[in-house]
């Protein structure tokens, strides 16, 4: 019965089946450890799972969880792709792949220690020199880098898949910084969630513990020079293709997210440059490529590594997983020595087969592969040299001939490998169960001595019907992975408890993360300044009847004027020579809105908040992110909006989620630095914005009625309107005004309260010198503020007869507004002190002035 | 023969630098047939501190970092040399071909000389180049006679002239304009030799100058200089001056042994400033009677 039920959602996929299948068996029948999930899926049903499906899209694009595609138009983002059928394999046969992926890392992690120790390996013949010394990944300065553990290599993935024989083969290794352990979490989490029913009637292993092997093996190493010990995870930064994962993980494991130019290296120590000092750094887990680690020994030309680093990493005052130099094991050709290099290192045969490979450099296997290149696959045993892999099968023969020669060119350089039938598994594509090919990566960690396997992995099937590209540059699909048992396994973890002690590190804020949270409050605000004023005026502009014929309404010209001024778009409606634009305002107005490209708009500005929030996502928490991916999407309903009515109307949503996201972040955002630096950044722009308006609506006097709606613009700018005329009733008075919107102090938006706001975040911010000293930022806004709290209205709005210019008013705000913008830069030279350029020189003789020889 | 040794190199920056992190390739080897004694390192602003290590070629490398705010920056380095009488070997005739056969077959020997006969950072080559070496270095050849051969050829048909290539001058230029210095001599004849199947290193070390007659020796007049290092079967390591056409002997001071400069550059550093900076080397090479 139970049986039926699960074919009938496989009936159609049962038929497209053309080799080894994960699910069904050769009577076909749905092998024993699928049956629940199919029975399960059967229940929910086809119409449903395609419901979930898309579930699964919105909640990974809600978690912000992309994968960077190199080349991309406009570089962006790509969604992540999680398939809603998981990978199982059971647990039987999973402890079996165990044993094999083991031993495979401990395989690696002794040829990585022999290649930069003893060389036995090519010293015996084991292995050919040239796969040492013709290496890529061989780094000479590394020779001499060892770190205290047993195991060199700390963290190994590797990408297997089912070959013809129905065995697990080994096709790929990843030893410098795996990535997908943080992708395979985030899919277990979207995937309980979606399908609460398959946590119920499925056994499956856990992830976390993984993950707590990871943590108590970077304790352990910091733990060699500090009890509690400060890790980084550097990062190259928000362009790395897998940069969700960066943050993700750093996040989820509690680490201080770093780029290179955070760190630095002093007297023998790795240091991060926060805003607080400098922080002695103990362990940097790293997704910087090898020879970019170090700028002064590796690659000169990195600007993603830490000057120094491998010195610090000899004294051994600083671990790093992986150390540099492990890529040299990545190598394609050393696959072909595995068996031999297993047998003289371990004195024991392989216990999980690579896939079948020919190094090119030895003449017997050069001669195979030329005579079978047309089954095999062909590809470089260097990495990273922009060579894709060659399938034979699918190449004509004047293709095949070219490669021929380009292999007798320089055969050490080719490696030939065995296209092997893998197996399929269900995907669902088009609300359809197809087969395709999938391969699992599994991760590894040391305890030091010791290999531990995380139960389940990333599994990545191919989009495409009867090929294998599985790579998510090429846009495969990825399927949560399954360790199954039959009975609930018990499960305990022991967790990493810090001890206490005066160095207990927070999370510290980086200055270059200072920074960004500085400037996205200031991006924050201003957009949200100009969307207030914005409503404002295309209120005003909606509410007024235009007669024919007429002059444009000396209000709207000067609000219009306001909003060129506010977001430094000029000529914009401040041409002189052609009014016209004031006559027919709208283009300019719904280019200040929604055109990307304008500096100064809108659009513009949402652009540059999210990119600048995008840099330091790591500290939001999902509301926020969620927020943001709706900002997002409404910068594309403003793109896509064509009347002012719909542009109205996208703008007053856009606002709601700006406060939003302020309300968040105001709610749950710790009170530190961070959180000061932001608020900062908003008081500064908010100030900013509202003395250009009141500069622009005042500095000239206008006819009363004129300046009345005038006033009335401001103070709904301010948020006062309702005060106002609950105390003033409609008794217009410039003086009346101006004295509420710079004096009063209990009310949030006036000039007077937002400067006491400024100055009491900077009194927050950390002290370099002695605390009861005014710091340089906090000096120019008490002077700023002084100038506020002593003025008087009364002077303040007397105009020249003749050419009405308020010139004490202007000449006021002109001065608070300077002020205000320099506290940027005091600001910068406070805390932000980390953009200095990093040069490499490496002078050659002649340049320098010496004599001949 | 029995020399004091002074390098001096200083670093003007046109804005202050306020880190530092170098690394330094200055202390001459000590070798069967060069010895060093006193080697003593001066750097201003002073350091914390100096490590010294050896590297994977067995150079000794010195690495400092500073910290506080400079505009000029002093690296001395002082030694006292003394070259010992070197035995003198009896020429091999193994031809060119023969000793790449050996190259390829004796696993020891491939092993010490593989990674002298790869392209590396500085040293790559195309049909041109291999075309130039082979008028000197064709199979049947002596390979002893071929690099004599060789190094005569870029002596008499290359112009010495410094300031018309830089380091990332690629070899290419050189061979086509046939100017250069001896970085890039050393470079053309190592990668030369390489594109024939042949091991070859590059030497960095100081060479003594003798002043026209009857004028005296004027301060920082000598030079830094390289040189190349071929591996001849039967004989071992064996060094020649290209630049100046002749078999090293007395006159010239071993720094370092690299696959090219990159390996052993005197002073390589990263600094975290803008701006230009310029750089003085003054050497001696003070002979002791």
């Amino acid at each position: 019965m139970t049986e039926n039920l699960s074919l009938s959602l496989l009936n159609s996929y049962k038929k497209t089946i053309n080799s080894y299948d994960e699910v069904i068996d050769h009577n076909g029948q749905v092998k024993p450890h699928w049956r629940s999930l199919f029975d399960t899926l059967e229940s929910i049903g086809m119409e449903e799972l395609e419901l979930r499906n898309q579930e699964i899209i919105n909640k990974l694009k809600e978690n912000g969880v992309t994968y960077n595609v190199y080349n991309a138009d406009n570089g962006g983002n790509r969604a992540w792709k999680l398939d809603p059928i998981p990978f199982l394999i059971h647990q039987k046969e999973w402890q079996n792949i165990e044993k094999g992926l083991k031993q495979r890392a401990t395989l690696l992690d002794l040829i990585l220690k022999d290649i930069y120790g003893p060389q036995l390996l090519i010293k015996k013949n084991i292995i050919p020199a040239e796969l040492v010394f013709d290496n890529s990944g061989f780094l000479q300065p590394c020779f001499d880098v060892k770190q205290k553990l047993q195991n060199q290599l700390l963290i190994y993935a590797c990408d297997m898949a089912r070959g013809p024989d129905g065995k697990m083969w080994l096709l790929d290794n990843r030893t410098q910084s795996p990535s997908g352990s943080g992708y395979a979490l985030e899919n277990r989490t979207v995937m309980a969630k979606v399908f609460p029913e398959l946590n119920k009637n499925i056994y499956r292993n856990r992830l976390s513990p993984y993950f707590n092997h990871l943590q108590q093996t970077v304790a352990t190493l910091g733990n060699l020079s500090n009890e509690n010990p400060n890790v980084v995870f550097l990062t190259p930064g928000a362009g790395n293709e897998t940069y969700f994962e960066h943050v993700y993980l750093s996040s989820y494991l509690g680490y201080t997210l770093v780029q290179g130019s955070d760190l630095l290296v002093r007297d023998g120590f790795v240091w991060l440059k926060s805003i607080d000092g400098l922080e002695r750094v103990d362990v940097i887990i790293r997704r910087v490529d090898d020879e970019w680690c170090d700028p002064l020994e590796l690659r000169q030309n990195s600007l993603l590594g830490v000057p120094g680093l491998l010195q610090v990493m000899r004294m051994g005052n600083v671990a790093v997983v992986n150390p540099p130099g492990a890529s040299v094991v990545e190598n394609y050709g050393l696959l072909a020595f595995m068996q031999n290099a297993c047998k003289f290192l371990l004195d024991e045969p392989l216990q999980m087969n690579s896939v079948a490979t020919w190094w090119c450099g030895q003449t017997k296997e050069l001669n195979f592969v030329l005579n079978n290149l047309h089954r095999l696959i062909i590809k470089k045993a260097n990495r990273k040299q922009g060579f894709k892999s060659l399938y034979g099968r699918q190449m004509s023969k004047e293709e095949l001939e070219r490669l021929r020669k380009m292999i007798l060119q320089s055969p050490k350089d080719f490696v030939a490998q065995e296209e092997v039938s893998l197996s399929t598994t269900p995907s669902l594509i088009d609300g359809k169960l197809v087969p395709r090919f999938a391969a699992i990566r599994t991760f590894l960690v040391s305890d030091g001595n010791d290999y531990k396997v995380m139960q389940g992995g990333l599994t990545r099937s191919s989009p495409v019907k009867d090929k294998f590209v599985i790579s998510n540059q090429l846009g495969g699909l990825s399927k949560d992975t399954w360790i199954v048992t039959d009975t609930p396994t018990e499960h305990y973890e022991r967790i990493v408890v810090r001890k206490t002690s005066s160095n207990q590190h927070n999370n510290s804020l980086t200055s270059r993360n200072a920074e960004n949270l500085f400037w996205v409050g200031r991006l924050f605000e201003r957009t949200m300044a100009l969307t207030s004023f914005l409503r404002i005026v295309l209120d005003r502009l909606n509410e007024n009847v235009n007669d024919k014929g007429k002059k444009q309404q000396e209000y709207l010209v000067v609000l219009f004027k306001s909003i060129t001024h506010l977001t430094w778009t000029y000529p914009g409606f401040t041409d002189e020579e052609d009014d016209s634009i004031l006559e027919n305002p709208e283009p300019e107005l719904f280019s200040l809105i929604n055109d990307t490209k304008k500096v100064g708009s809108v659009a513009y500005n949402i652009q540059s908040f999210l990119r600048t929030s995008n840099q330091v996502s790591d500290k939001w928490n999902v509301e926020t992110r969620r927020i943001l991916n709706l900002i997002e999407d409404n910068l594309q309903s403003l793109k896509d909006s064509h009347s002012i009515n719909q542009v109205s109307h996208s703008l007053d949503k856009l606002y709601t989620r700006l406060f939003a996201f302020y309300g968040n972040i105001f709610e749950t955002l710790p009170r530190d630095s961070g959180f000061y630096l932001f608020e900062a950044g908003k008081n500064i722009e908010r100030i900013l914005s509202h003395v250009s308006v009141l500069r622009s609506a005042f500095s000239f006097k206008n006819k009363d009625v004129v300046e009345a709606v005038l006033m009335e613009a401001v103070l709904e700018n301010h948020h006062l309107l309702a005060q106002y005329r609950h105390i003033y009733k409609s008794h217009w008075s410039l003086v009346a005004v101006l004295n509420m919107v710079f004096l009063e102090t209990n009310l949030p938006y006036t000039l007077a309260s937002l400067l006491d706001a400024l100055s009491n975040c900077l009194s927050k911010l950390p002290k370099n010198i002695d605390s009861n000293r005014l710091n340089i930022a906090e000096r120019t806004v008490l002077e700023a503020s002084t100038l506020v709290k002593l003025f008087d209205a009364e002077s303040m709005i007397k105009a020249d007869e003749d050419t009405h210019y308020r010139t004490e008013l202007d000449k006021t705000l002109e001065q608070v507004f300077d002020l205000i913008s320099n506290v940027t830069g005091n600001l910068a030279s406070l805390y932000f002190n980390h953009s200095v350029i990093q040069h490499s020189f490496l002078d050659t003789i002649e340049k320098i002035n010496s004599d001949e020889i | 023969m029995k020399y004091k040794l002074r390098h001096q190199t200083v670093y003007t920056y046109v804005n202050p630098v306020d880190n530092y992190q170098s690394v330094l390739c200055l202390e001459p080897l000590t070798l069967p047939t060069q010895l060093c004694h006193n080697f003593d390192l001066t750097i201003e602003p002073q350091p914390i501190k100096v490590y010294d290590r050896t590297d994977f070629f067995g150079n000794t490398q010195h690495y400092f970092s500073l910290h506080e705010s400079h505009k000029v920056l002093k690296v001395i380095a002082s030694s006292e040399i003394e070259i010992l009488p070197k035995t003198t070997v009896t020429i091999s005739s193994i031809t060119c071909e023969e000793a790449k056969l050996r190259f390829q077959n004796d696993n020891a020997l491939k092993i010490e000389v593989l990674q002298y006969q790869l392209p590396s950072q500085f040293i790559k080559w195309d049909d041109e180049i291999k075309a130039f070496a082979e008028t000197c270095l064709s199979p049947s050849t002596p390979l002893f006679e071929g690099v004599s051969k060789l190094s005569a050829k870029i002596f008499h048909e290359f112009q010495f002239k410094s300031g018309f290539t830089s380091v990332n001058t690629p070899l290419k230029t050189v061979l086509k304009e046939r100017k250069g210095v001896c970085q890039d001599f050393s470079h053309l004849a190592i990668a030369c030799l390489r594109s024939v199947g042949l091991a070859a290193r590059y030497v960095s070390g100081y060479i003594e100058t003798i002043p026209p007659k009857g004028k005296p020796k004027l301060q920082g007049s000598d030079a830094s200089h390289a040189w190349i290092s071929v591996y001849i079967p039967e004989m071992g390591w064996c060094e020649f001056d290209p630049t100046n056409n002749l078999i090293p002997s007395d006159k010239h001071i071993i720094t370092a042994y690299g696959r090219d400069y990159a390996d052993v550059a005197p002073l390589k550093g990263i600094i975290f400033s803008s701006g230009e900076h310029k750089v003085g080397v003054e050497v001696d090479v003070i002979r002791e009677d």
